[in-house]
């Protein structure tokens, strides 16, 4: 470590740039520089959630309306590449939430016997758990989060649920059931149950993440700060709330 | 309010380094209250010395909350139950009558156990030696006054630079990062005109060695804020990732 | 008494004026040529401001530098605990201030008892002090226009000092440990925290090295070099309650003492008259209310003997502000041991407050009806805070209650003007040193002391040592490394073979008592007599019953108490016999047969006008006394008068 600042001052700074792909590696195996990424494509996940909220929330309109929207977001052309952006930021997000949580796991190899939190304030309901803060549980959170979307793949992307009739018979012969038709028999089906607890953990998971995004790309102001988290929370309650509306409101329907 | 305490104590003992540790647990009779918490170990060791037992190792020098050697995670809180406060100015008046404490050293592969609650945090030092600096050669500096800076800078400065480098927020964390203390130094150091030229190289060492030194990452729980007996704010958290990400993605380095 | 030897000290002073005695004494100085710096080696002893400051600055220069402390860190230094402030001669407020009257005001706060080349060399570096702090990144206070403010401290008529919140030592101790760890960084500096140096050793009557132990592992460690310098603090824990910390100690010291290095004035300790008074036997250490509390609180007892009524239960007419009354140009405001002596009269007398009857009040009241809560909240907000956290009463609401502890020794080792002691290679900074302060220090000096030594005077001395000796190679084998290096594990295991019935710390408190008895804030002949049988009786049961548990090649903190507390128990002896040879009252010494009809302190320039540096001649015999005159041209001796 001597050796390595000692060399640092004798080479002239002003010789000439690292390589591309060494700062950016230096950039991504930092702590800070992991943070930064789990922070960005969370952010950029809840961009997606706003998105498909809206459109999901389409159903309350009919299910006119909520075809046509589905009719057209299939037939963009871009749609596989934004899928898979979108799978790719899932695909960082997770990882690194795995190594970032086997670091720290590392980091104190043994435990306490009963830590208590010496957070005086809790900023939410959703703060009262073991170590005092919902960061404390977003690995276990985002794993439920991960096995929901496994499901809802399952349910919507692979028509794999026994429960629900895919494709429909017409006097044309036999077609693929309505995107309303299927959304409304998957949450209908065995399945719905998943629908309700997985938003709500996700709800949980993003009144932690969205306000601790900004922190981690080092936005933080006295003045906007605070509003950011009371932000997050509203956030999450309304994502949470939207999305377990829809089964709530299947389960109605039926 | 009861003017004495009989109280359990629950203490990590470990006879060294490599050797494993267990909890022994102690009882206190008739502890004043007036006592700091410190104080009232000094009254164990005393009788464990009288009975023949070897005394617990703790770290403590000042006594008045500055050095920041004194540590002890007391019932799972690092410096005990008060906010902004260290444990040789935790005085047992916190306490009630027939309590159990239990006292374990901080927490961390960064801060090996020495002995019993003893640990060594030179992690802390060699982190301040990749950069924890101005690089001002004795005799060179220019006049005090030639260089204005607006108090609210200085403030935040003070802030920053209050830290007294106990560890408390590595111990309280629960991924035992070590954020806390190295945005204080930065933060001190990068908001003053004087720290400027250096801030790049600066937080760039600070967080290369941080990361080698085998802390955890922020989860963003602010426990450490919470812990920290100079109460140090994670705002500073943020501006390092500030000065990490503006060094990474601006500097020629 | 003890025999006076005719020596003629040799305190190396340069001729000619004084305002040009040190630019003089530099222009003489023998350089070291780079390429021979990087050859030399220094061994520096102690991080604090002075040790911290001086390694940091030798490793610029060139020179491989060791630095050792006994603390898990350099930066915990007990230096990090000095709250007022830091004196310099800017004159930044145009108020009057020069170089001049800081050096007057230090000799004529030191009761004439310092050496004015020295005063003088201090207050000149004192600018240059701030400076370097400030670039170094030491945020101190500023006004709203970015420039730094001052405030006035310890009753000074000028506002010379420098401050950063309730914590300026904190910052000019992490701006000196953060110069030294970037050498450290470079490689120029080996730090080797945790260890205790247990002897110096001399080769042919020169400073060579140190036996260290490392307390983690409890081996005995030798390290060589060419100079040693020696930054260890005070030795105010002699008394076992003091503001110091718990690991402050004499031991490096005083094993240079018995090594030859002469012991200056150690009977020289600074009571400071606001700390929070002891509050029962268990108490381990006091804790300091900073002095600039004095600026605004008013400090009282009741008018009655033994009034048990709570501090604001008192009506104005049963209380006797004493030092308004004793001192009325001063008032509160009169040097600390001026406020000590009298907060010790009246609690002698018999009007002391508390459970103890040992402590006075300082009242905010007024202070606070007249500028109202928030104005002193901003001022001693921190302060308020910590007494309320360690005593559990709001001193918003109640006086305070403060009593007088040991803080800091003007005492130390016998240095010159190059602060190289009477062993030559070996020099003592900082508080270690005799020789800034006389027989009392102003507020806010220790830190400026520690600094300029450390920044601006030791570099060049050291560098003059070093480029006009031609020092022969020298080997940790060396026989003199060997018999140091047996001698102190020697004395580590004698200690671990007692296995006798009493702890350290109760005889360290035993001891404390002695002292804090008979040579505290008043002394008397019959009383150090006593104090010379009881401290010489007291050794001889610390040999015999002392009881200390476990191995020493572990960390043993039972151990390291122990070993210092018995150098405590060979140092306390000195103390007194110092105290007891200084037939007058100056500064911090006080003899009770010395005095004015008005209890004032009574000085005798004709026959103490000097320093008393001690020759260490075997434990329990006496050591000899040299004496070096002191001269005060610049500033005429006069008597210092509050009143």
């Amino acid at each position: 470590m001597v050796t390595k600042l000692a060399e640092k001052q004798q080479s002239s700074p002003s010789t000439g740039g690292k390589s591309a792909t060494k700062w950016i590696m230096t950039l991504l195996s930092s702590s800070i520089g992991q943070k930064f990424v789990m922070g960005i494509t969370g952010l950029l996940l809840c961009g997606f959630l706003v998105v498909h909220l809206a459109g999901n929330l389409l159903v309350y309109v009919g299910a006119e309306a909520y075809n046509g929207y589905a009719d057209k977001l299939h037939s963009m052309m871009l749609l596989p590449v934004a899928e898979t952006g979108l799978f790719l930021l899932l695909f960082a997000h997770i990882a690194l939430a795995i190594k970032l949580t086997r670091d720290n796991q590392q980091a104190r190899h043994i435990s306490y016997q009963e830590p208590q939190s010496k957070i005086e304030e809790k900023p939410s309901l959703f703060s009262q758990t073991p170590m005092g803060n919902t960061s404390g549980w977003m690995f276990i959170s985002g794993s439920i989060i991960l096995a929901f979307l496994v499901i809802h793949m399952i349910d919507m992307k692979l028509h794999w649920n026994p429960g629900v009739d895919y494709s429909i018979e017409t006097p044309e012969g036999v077609v693929e059931a309505k995107p309303y038709s299927i959304m409304v028999q998957v949450l209908g089906s065995f399945t719905a149950p998943f629908y309700i607890v997985g938003t709500i953990v996700l709800g949980f998971h993003l009144s932690h993440g969205f306000s601790s995004a900004f922190q981690s790309l080092g936005l933080n102001h006295p003045k906007y700060t605070p509003l950011i988290k009371k932000l997050a929370i509203l956030f999450a309650f309304v994502i949470a709330a939207g999305f377990a509306s829809l089964p709530i409101w299947g389960f109605f329907i039926h | 309010m009861s003017e004495t305490l009989d109280l359990t104590l629950k203490v990590w003992r470990q006879p060294g380094p490599d050797a494993s540790g267990r909890y022994v647990e102690y009882k206190l009779t008739e502890i004043s209250t007036h006592m700091s918490f410190l104080e009232m170990l000094d009254v164990l060791n005393e009788q464990l010395n009288e009975k023949g037992e070897e005394m617990i190792a703790f770290d403590h020098d000042c006594r008045e909350g500055i050095c920041g050697a004194c540590s002890l995670m007391i019932n799972g809180q690092a410096h005990g139950p008060d906010s902004g406060t260290t444990t040789c100015q935790l005085h047992m008046r916190r306490f009630k009558n027939g309590d159990t404490i239990v006292i374990e050293p901080w927490r961390a592969r960064a801060f090996p156990v020495v002995r019993d609650l003893v640990v060594d945090r030179g992690a802390f030092d060699r982190i301040v030696q990749e950069g924890g600096f101005i690089s001002a050669n004795t005799g060179s500096a220019p006049d005090a006054n030639s260089v204005p800076i607006p108090a609210p800078v200085q403030e935040t400065a003070m802030d920053a630079a209050a830290c007294i480098g106990c560890g408390a927020c590595v111990a309280a964390c629960k991924n035992a990062s070590a954020m806390l203390f190295v945005s204080a130094k930065v933060s001190h150091l990068s908001t003053l005109p004087q720290g400027k030229p250096e801030r790049d190289s600066r937080v760039q060492g600070m967080v290369a060695q941080m990361d080698l030194e085998g802390f955890g990452n922020c989860t963003n729980t602010e426990e450490c804020q919470a812990a920290c007996p100079a109460e140090i704010s994670v705002s500073n958290i943020a501006r390092l990732n500030r000065e990490f990400l503006r060094a990474q993605l601006c500097s020629k380095e | 008494m003890a025999d006076t030897a005719n020596t003629v000290f040799n305190s190396r002073v340069p001729d000619g004026p004084m305002a040009e005695k040190w630019d003089r004494c530099k222009q003489e100085m023998k350089l070291v040529n780079p390429a021979n710096k990087r050859k030399k080696k220094i061994i520096v002893v102690g991080t604090g401001l002075a040790g911290a400051s001086a390694a940091a600055s030798l490793a610029e220069l060139g020179y491989q530098v060791e630095s050792f402390c006994f603390q898990d860190s350099p930066r915990r230094a007990h230096s990090i605990a000095a709250q007022g402030g830091i004196n310099a001669a800017k004159n930044y407020p145009n108020d009057g201030d020069s170089v001049w009257r800081l050096f007057y005001d230090t000799v004529k706060g030191g009761d004439y008892r310092s050496r004015e080349a020295n005063v003088h060399r201090l207050a000149q570096v004192s600018n240059n002090i701030i400076d370097q702090c400030t670039a170094q990144g030491v945020p101190f206070a500023r006004d709203y226009g970015g420039l730094l403010s001052n405030r006035s401290f310890g009753g000074a008529q000028v506002s010379r000092t420098f401050y950063a919140r309730g914590q300026t030592g904190q910052q000019l101790l992490l701006g000196a440990y953060s110069a030294l760890m970037r050498q450290v960084g470079t490689g120029r500096v080996t730090l080797f925290p945790r260890r205790e140096m247990l002897d110096l050793v001399v080769v042919d009557g020169v400073a060579r090295g140190i036996i260290v132990r490392n307390l983690i592992t409890g081996e005995f460690e030798k390290y060589s070099a060419d100079c040693v310098l020696l930054c260890t603090g005070g030795y105010g824990n002699a008394f076992y309650l003091s503001t110091n910390a718990k690991g402050s100690n004499v031991t490096a010291a005083w094993r240079c003492h018995k090594r030859g290095a002469y012991f200056a004035n150690p009977c020289y300790t600074q009571i400071h008259p606001t700390c929070i008074p002891v509050s029962g036997d268990y108490q381990s250490k006091l804790t300091l209310m900073s002095e600039s509390l004095r600026n605004d609180g008013r400090v009282w007892v009741p008018g009655a003997q033994g009034d048990q009524r709570r501090g604001n239960q008192i009506p104005d007419t049963e209380r006797d502000y004493y030092l308004e009354r004793r001192y009325p140009a001063f008032g509160n405001l009169v040097p600390r041991d001026v406020a000590s002596r009298a907060s010790k009269e009246r609690c002698d007398a018999g009007y002391g407050v508390g459970s103890t009857g040992q402590a006075v009040f300082l009242d905010f009241r007024d202070a606070i009806a007249r500028d109202g809560k928030h104005t002193i909240e901003a001022k001693y907000g921190n302060l308020f805070h910590m007494y309320k956290k360690i005593t559990g009463e709001d001193p918003y609401q109640v006086p305070m209650r403060i009593y007088p502890a040991v803080h800091y020794t003007m005492g130390g080792l016998w240095v010159d003007y190059h602060l190289q002691s009477s062993i030559p290679g070996l020099f003592v900074l900082g508080e270690a040193n005799f020789s800034d302060h006389g027989a009392n220090r102003l507020g806010a000096s220790a830190l400026m002391q520690g600094l300029a030594d450390g920044y601006f005077v030791a570099p060049y001395t050291t560098s003059n040592f070093l480029g006009s000796q031609n020092l022969p190679e020298v080997s940790t084998d060396d026989e003199a490394f060997t018999e140091a290096m047996a001698n102190a594990q020697d004395r580590n295991s004698k200690i671990l073979g007692v296995q006798g019935t009493r702890s350290s710390d109760s005889i360290h408190r035993e001891l404390g008592h002695i002292l804090w008895e008979y040579c505290g804030m008043s002394r008397e002949r019959q009383g150090l007599e006593s104090a010379m049988g009881k401290i010489s009786d007291l050794r001889e049961e610390f040999w015999s019953s002392i009881k200390v548990l476990g191995q020493g090649e572990q960390l043993n903190q039972n151990l390291e108490h122990a070993g210092r507390l018995a150098d405590f128990l060979e140092f306390g002896e000195l103390m007194v016999r110092d105290a007891l040879v200084r037939e007058e009252s100056c500064g911090g010494h006080f003899r009770e047969e010395h005095q004015t009809k008005d209890n004032e302190a009574l000085r005798d320039d004709k026959n103490f006008s000097h320093v008393s540096a001690w020759e260490f001649t075997g434990v329990g015999n006496e050591p000899v006394e040299h004496r070096e005159q002191l001269e005060f041209i610049e500033v005429p001796l006069a008597t210092r008068s509050y009143k």
